[in-house]
């Protein structure tokens, strides 16, 4: 069968597990992805999760708000199960204490015991990462950098939400629930892989230069030389006071090519601006404007379609700000239906990781 | 003097990436996001040597041998 949804938003996580049980049932998946709302008690479910599907790798994370083929969820648990005919091969390994320490290469260690090849030698075509990180670690940024020093493997995924609370996320993984940390898992899709990254921003012709950032606190203090929240005001030609309410259409952009990396202003501290992401002295970004979700979308699946001929599943790491935008603007809808016609999962984001952490994109792992 | 970041960019992209194109993508946009663009400098750029110094580091992260 290669690849499988199911989800539930039944009341209890007991009746949760069994519901995505029952759908599964007549499956042998080897892996399963989950993600939850944060209303479900994580110690309990990521224990009856791997409980339930004991001999598959199993693991999640909250979110603030679910996806599932054609489907944009709240207060449910959306999982996707594969096969061995999807997934040849995998290896979960679990980074703790994030914020404060570099995990990364002794999780590379278990990868390499299990798969017998160092992972500066792994086969980037044949080999994909997912990563799942606390969302309020702030520690993205370096888990990223660090797993791209040490690999050419791709790893995709994205920071695990609360419903935006904003209090507490967790990571589910070996039956049970963490904070402060990051599950790895090392795939070996059986038919291939493809990575989808999307978002729906025009680059303007305004840049503005980091010349004094506090990269730990992801704040820009200045740019050109100007207090962050005036010259960010002034290329947009608004009062600071209004700025805030220009964040969500009018992000900021790493430019590559033609390609944004967006950075997604937070807040206004003073006059400082917080983002969602860092962003390093030096930094040359230029103002985006936002173009349609939906459309966008819609755009990039059909072009990875025609060039893939078929797509067997899609975890689909969809931001956060993306989803607020297509809740405000009544797409939400629209936005599930590009994905009723494929095996989907997916989750709204507090931040999407792909080569680094970005924002405001829906960053896609394709099985082919 | 001008031109030696450039050199060392396209030094730690041809090292890294082995020449396969699905890396000189990726490997481009890490230096990217480390804050040295790579298609930022030409061979007539300044010899910065604050810049020349943390691609050196760069290149150290990312394990290429500048030698």
């Amino acid at each position: 069968m290669g690849i499988i949804t199911a989800h539930s938003s039944k009341e209890t996580v007991r009746d949760i597990v069994s519901d995505i049980g029952h759908q599964a049932s007549g499956f042998a998946p080897n892996t399963v992805i989950y993600f939850a709302s944060s209303c479900f008690d994580p110690e309990s479910l990521s224990r009856q999760m791997q409980e339930k599907f004991k001999n598959a790798s199993v693991f999640g994370c909250s979110t603030a708000g679910e996806i599932v083929s054609g489907k944009m969820l709240k207060g449910s648990v959306a999982a996707m199960l594969f096969d061995t005919e999807s997934v040849a091969d995998i290896c979960i390994a679990v980074a703790e204490n994030i914020r404060s320490e570099n995990r990364v290469p002794e999780a590379f260690r278990q990868f390499e015991a299990y798969y017998r090849t160092q992972m500066a030698e792994m086969d980037f075509e044949k080999y994909v990462g997912v990563i799942l990180a606390d969302g309020l670690s702030g520690a993205e940024e370096r888990l990223m950098e660090k797993i791209g020093d040490l690999t050419d493997v791709v790893f995709i995924g994205a920071s695990a939400g609360d419903d935006l609370k904003f209090k507490q996320t967790y990571i589910y993984a070996n039956g049970k629930a963490y904070t402060d940390a990051a599950v790895l898992a090392l795939i070996r899709p059986a038919k291939g892989f493809d990575v989808i990254k999307t978002q729906s921003f025009c680059a303007l012709d305004r840049k503005l230069t980091a010349t004094k950032v506090n990269e730990a606190k992801r704040t820009v203090l200045e740019f050109d030389f100007k207090p962050a929240a005036m010259a960010y005001a002034e290329a947009l030609g608004i009062p600071v006071k209004e700025a805030g309410s220009h964040f969500m259409r009018h992000p900021m952009g790493l430019m590559f090519g033609d390609e944004p990396y967006v950075r997604s202003p937070q807040q206004i501290r003073g006059n400082d601006m917080a983002f969602y992401c860092n962003i390093k002295e030096g930094m040359e970004l230029s103002l985006l404007e936002s173009t349609d979700i939906v459309s966008d979308t819609r755009q990039a699946l059909a072009e990875k379609k025609a060039e893939l001929n078929s797509i067997s599943g899609i975890i689909n790491f969809h931001c956060i700000l993306r989803t607020l935008e297509l809740e405000q603007k009544g797409q939400t809808e629209a936005y599930g239906n590009i994905f009723s016609d494929i095996p989907t999962l997916g989750f709204s984001t507090y931040g999407e990781e792909y080569i680094g952490h970005i924002n405001q994109t829906s960053t896609m792992l394709v099985f082919r | 003097m001008a031109g030696q970041i450039k050199e060392l960019i396209d030094t730690i992209i041809a090292k890294r990436s082995k020449g396969l194109k699905g890396l000189i993508y990726t490997t481009k946009a890490k230096l990217l996001l480390k804050g040295i663009d790579p298609d930022g400098y030409n061979e007539a750029s300044d010899d910065n040597p604050l810049i020349l110094e943390r691609i050196r580091k760069i290149a150290v992260e990312l394990g290429v041998d500048m030698r």
